[in-house]
């Protein structure tokens, strides 16, 4: 099965940042001193999450920034290090470099910046619990590759942290407002010439002053290249230029380490203080760096972030040598695109690192719309309102229709066509409007195939995924909420539940694995189902992990129970952490998210046959297909999905048990009967009759009967909260609004049932009397 | 008729607070215009089942469902009646809308801070927990309610209270 994943990568563009976003939102929030542990949770959720996506869609770039960036985190979690606000600062810098990279994917082109080697490696520092400093070997391998590089790496740490960066600044003194009749510098013998270039070397003369400044070859009508290594900030050199010529002239760009020593080799008379700068070292050392980190081990982060490190570096230095090339054009070459240049120049500086960042995104910004174009995120509340509003249309339509019912059809005969053209364009535009939410599940299942293959390969194991009910139509809402949880779910199945070839075979069971993937409409709910016929979960195993983790458990808890431990965070039996699950996030996610949807998530399995999830979810955001019934003056909305016939009732079909409850006997069957009237205390206590009609529906507990006053006309209505402005009604789902305006409310027959057996029977006189035998 | 208006523009100007005044069987009282939404007339309700008899149901008001209680009847002010004169006060409380039945809207008025005086322990219909303070406009004594605290209060059981808490 061959599935274009470029066509899920906008949501995984748009979940990702929302993610960051929550991440960052977070990371702000948390208190150091007094970290909450559920926001670290949090914390570590968003950072999974954006793992999960990155995983599946193959940007690995990403996925390895939030695995160390993870680690980390999970040891916070975990309570095994304390959080620092030099932590929360290198959170954020990851933040910030993921973000480059998505806005980088975005355009369909990699992110590649030292930052990302730096920030990774300050995580792993950070997370082997010791402050990055030069010198200290990176693990406790012994290797001496590794630790070499670590040591390195870390230097190039620090001296981002010290903050001094190498800018390169290009102007051509003509424009720049510099007198170019007088012989620049290089010309002639400097002594002499300063009265005829003052304004140049004072402007030299004045960068010289916040660091170490190399003037490269100064030729009339040439542009002049400068090169200055300096702490202090793009905005106060700018002001600084501004104060001498005209700054919008000079493009100024910081350029790797790299990038000045080798301009700084090739330059004619070039300073080579510049190579003082203890920085550099590391790219002497940076092939054997990047070869030591490059092995799976606890090393990796170093630059594990980037092991095309050394590709950057080539990449910005070839840019650089187009840039040179181009002599003479004040702009980056044109085949350049802006962004490029723009990431090249986001470099070391830490206090620059921000700006940096922000032109990168800036730049970013600008170039986006193209991949924009094609869908726009709006907001469900917008959605909701048109709907609001469309369906007001339809009423105001109704109310005119009414009120020119009297005209003559003769005389008006405008006014009807005008009518009729108005009620053709509304029910249009209402359709129109609803089929906004609705969309098709496999907008989520067709991502899972590759995802299936994708994990298997990496675990070895032989899967393959069926997909049933793909055109399930389901709220757009829910369709969104529930990419990760199920994202999550089936790399668990994959990781956890399926189990190697070999195993499978010793079990008697066949060599390929098997992962359903089912999406129903069942009583007025969403089914959606993720079974596996792996090795189902062990009991054992989870009471045990359950005790160690000091989880209090009942005595003899029923297997429900048992398999509910596995949604407590940061629960897991698997033996080791791998990328793809194991830290016991996953199915903390999943539930959280299934309860944010007012959905359920319930577990079933078998010890060596598999294990069956089922998420439920209710149709609070979607579209429901009803049966309007009257009861005395009211109406109401009973889903059609629950019901299965209705029946004209005859006296002799009422009984009563033991004179309490009743029930309705049709054919040889007797179900609970429900009479809603007295239910909903409406008026006198009605005792069943011949007058109504007995609507049988589907319940969790088998079928009942209800009894209404008479059934209306199917409609599909719009499902709308109450509790949005009153609260939990019992017995009802929700509301919704009818042609005419009123609100009717939506029947949850499950309730319903429930609250009929908690009330007391109809007859009071029980107590007295004394139960019959 | 211009001139009372330039006060009451001064007077707001002066960061004075807005109030919308309304009756209640014999008394009048204040609840801060911030909080006022719309004010409508009374139409059919949707009854809820197994809600208290103030709760008179909920209404469409262009497409949310928005719950209706009469004050009226909360408070026991004799006869209640829906007529075309009946009046709604839509209230906006902490994002949520609600609808409150009351027997007459009488008026904007703009007060000082100073102009509302505390509360004496008294006999209104009202707890005088909900109750801000007092103020006199021409002689008439207005009774300024925390229409917030009053609304969400378990006592109206208009929302879930772990969601109000």
């Amino acid at each position: 099965m061959t599935i274009d994943l470029s066509q899920f990568y906008q949501v995984f563009f748009d979940e990702a940042g929302e993610h960051l976003g929550e991440m960052e939102s977070l990371l702000l929030e948390l208190d150091v001193d007094q970290p909450d542990l559920e926001m670290l949770n949090a914390i570590f959720r968003a950072a999974h999450s954006i793992k999960g996506g990155a995983g599946t869609f193959g940007f690995q770039d990403m996925a390895k920034v939030t695995h160390v960036l993870e680690t980390l985190l999970d040891r916070l979690r975990k309570q095994e290090l304390h959080p620092t606000a030099e932590m929360v600062d290198a959170f954020l810098d990851a933040g910030d470099v993921l973000g480059a990279q998505l806005a980088a994917h975005r355009e369909e082109r990699e992110y590649e910046d030292e930052r990302i080697g730096q920030v990774c490696a300050r995580l792993q520092a950070l997370s082997e619990d010791r402050a990055p400093t030069a010198g200290q070997p990176s693990s406790g391998t012994g290797e001496p590759a590794e630790g070499a590089g670590g040591a390195t790496t870390d230097a190039a740490a620090l001296d981002a942290a010290a903050g001094q960066t190498v800018w390169r600044i290009a102007f051509d003194p003509a424009q720049a407002g510099f007198d170019t009749e007088t012989p620049p510098l290089a010309d002639s013998d400097s002594d002499a010439g300063s009265t005829r270039n003052a304004g140049l070397n004072a402007l030299a003369e004045a960068l010289a002053e916040r660091g170490s400044l190399t003037r490269g070859i100064e030729a009339s009508g040439m542009p002049v290249i400068w090169r200055l290594s300096t702490d202090t900030g793009r905005e106060e050199l700018l002001d600084l230029f501004d104060f001498v010529c005209d700054a919008s002239a000079i493009e100024m760009t910081a350029v790797s380490a790299e990038d000045a020593a080798t301009a700084a080799d090739s330059a004619p008379g070039a300073d080579r203080a510049i190579e003082e700068d203890p920085g550099f070292g590391i790219f002497a050392d940076a092939p054997g760096a990047t070869q030591a980190v490059d092995q799976e081990h606890s090393g990796y982060g170093l630059f594990g972030g980037s092991p095309g490190m050394e590709r950057v570096a080539s990449t910005a230095s070839r840019d650089q040598q187009e840039d040179e090339q181009g002599y003479g054009l004040f702009d980056p070459s044109p085949g350049l695109p802006a962004g490029l240049n723009a990431t090249a120049t986001a470099t070391t500086d830490g206090a620059a690192a921000a700006s940096g960042a922000g032109e990168a995104s800036k730049s970013a910004a600008v170039r986006r719309p193209a991949a924009a174009e094609t869908s726009i995120r709006v907001s469900v509340d917008k959605v909701d309102q048109l709907i609001n509003l469309v369906g007001e249309l339809v009423i105001t339509h109704a109310m005119l229709a009414e009120s020119g019912s009297g005209l003559d059809p003769v005389e008006h005969e405008k006014i009807f066509g005008g009518l009729s053209n108005l009620e053709r364009n509304s029910r249009d535009l209402q359709q129109a409007v609803m089929s906004i939410r609705m969309m098709p599940i496999s907008f989520v299942f067709n991502r899972f195939p590759r995802v299936v293959r994708d994990t298997a390969n990496t675990m070895q194991k032989k899967v393959t995924l069926t997909l049933i009910g793909e055109d399930t139509e389901l709220d757009k809402g829910l369709i969104e909420r529930l990419a990760d949880p199920l994202n999550h779910l089936v790399r668990n199945s994959i990781d956890h539940g399926i189990e190697a070839p070999a195993v499978r075979l010793a079990a008697g069971k066949p060599e390929t694995g098997e992962i359903t993937l089912r999406a129903s409409h069942q009583g007025g709910n969403i089914i959606v189902e993720v079974r596996d016929d792996g090795a189902g979960l062990d009991r054992k195993r989870l009471l045990a992990k359950a005790a160690e983790r000091g989880v209090p458990m009942a005595d003899n808890p029923s297997d429900k129970e048992v398999w509910q431990l596995i949604f407590a965070a940061g629960f897991s039996t698997a033996a080791k952490v791998t990328d793809i699950s194991g830290r016991g996030v996953g199915m903390d996610v999943v539930r959280r998210n299934i309860e944010q949807m007012n959905g359920r998530v319930e577990i079933d399995s078998a010890l060596g046959q598999g294990t069956r999830i089922t998420i439920r979810l209710p149709l609070t955001l979607a579209i429901l297909d009803g049966m309007s019934v009257r009861l005395g003056q009211e109406i109401f909305i009973l889903p059609l999905t629950a019901i299965r016939e209705s029946i004209q009732s005859r006296r002799e079909q009422f009984k009563s048990v033991a004179g309490q409850g009743q029930v309705f006997q049709v054919g040889g069957e007797y179900l609970p009967l429900v009479i809603l009237q007295n239910l909903f205390h409406q008026g006198r206590p009605r005792v069943a009759t011949t007058d109504g009609v007995v609507v049988i529906v589907d319940t969790h507990e088998g079928r009942a009967a209800l009894l209404v006053d008479e059934l209306v006309a199917q409609h599909q209505v719009v499902i709308k909260s109450l509790e949005t402005n009153y609260r939990k009604v019992e017995g009802v789902s929700g509301a919704t609004i009818m042609g005419d305006g009123r609100v009717a409310l939506i029947l949850d027959v499950d309730e319903l049932v429930r609250l009929s057996q908690q009330a007391p029977g109809p007859q009071p006189l029980v107590e007295a009397q004394g139960t019959p035998a | 008729m211009n001139e009372p208006l330039k006060q009451q523009a001064a007077a707001i100007g002066e960061g004075n607070r807005e109030y919308l005044t309304f009756t209640l069987g014999d008394e009048e009282y204040g609840i801060d215009i911030l909080n006022v939404q719309e004010i409508r007339g009374y139409d059919a309700v949707t009854k809820i089942a197994n809600s208290p008899d103030f709760i008179k149901g909920v209404i469409n008001m262009r497409g949310i469902i928005v719950p209706i209680i009469d004050m009226r009847l909360k408070f026991q002010l004799g006869d209640v009646e829906y007529n075309q004169f009946t009046v709604v006060i839509i209230l906006n409380i902490s994002g949520r809308v609600i609808g409150m039945v009351v027997d007459g809207v009488s008026d904007v008025v703009a007060l000082k801070g100073e102009q509302i005086r505390p509360a004496p322990e008294f006999g209104a219909v009202l707890d005088t927990d909900y109750i801000d303070g007092l103020a006199t406009l021409e002689e008439r004594m207005v009774i300024m309610v925390d229409i917030e605290k009053l609304m969400t209060s378990s006592e109206m059981g208009l929302v879930d209270q772990y969601v109000a808490s």
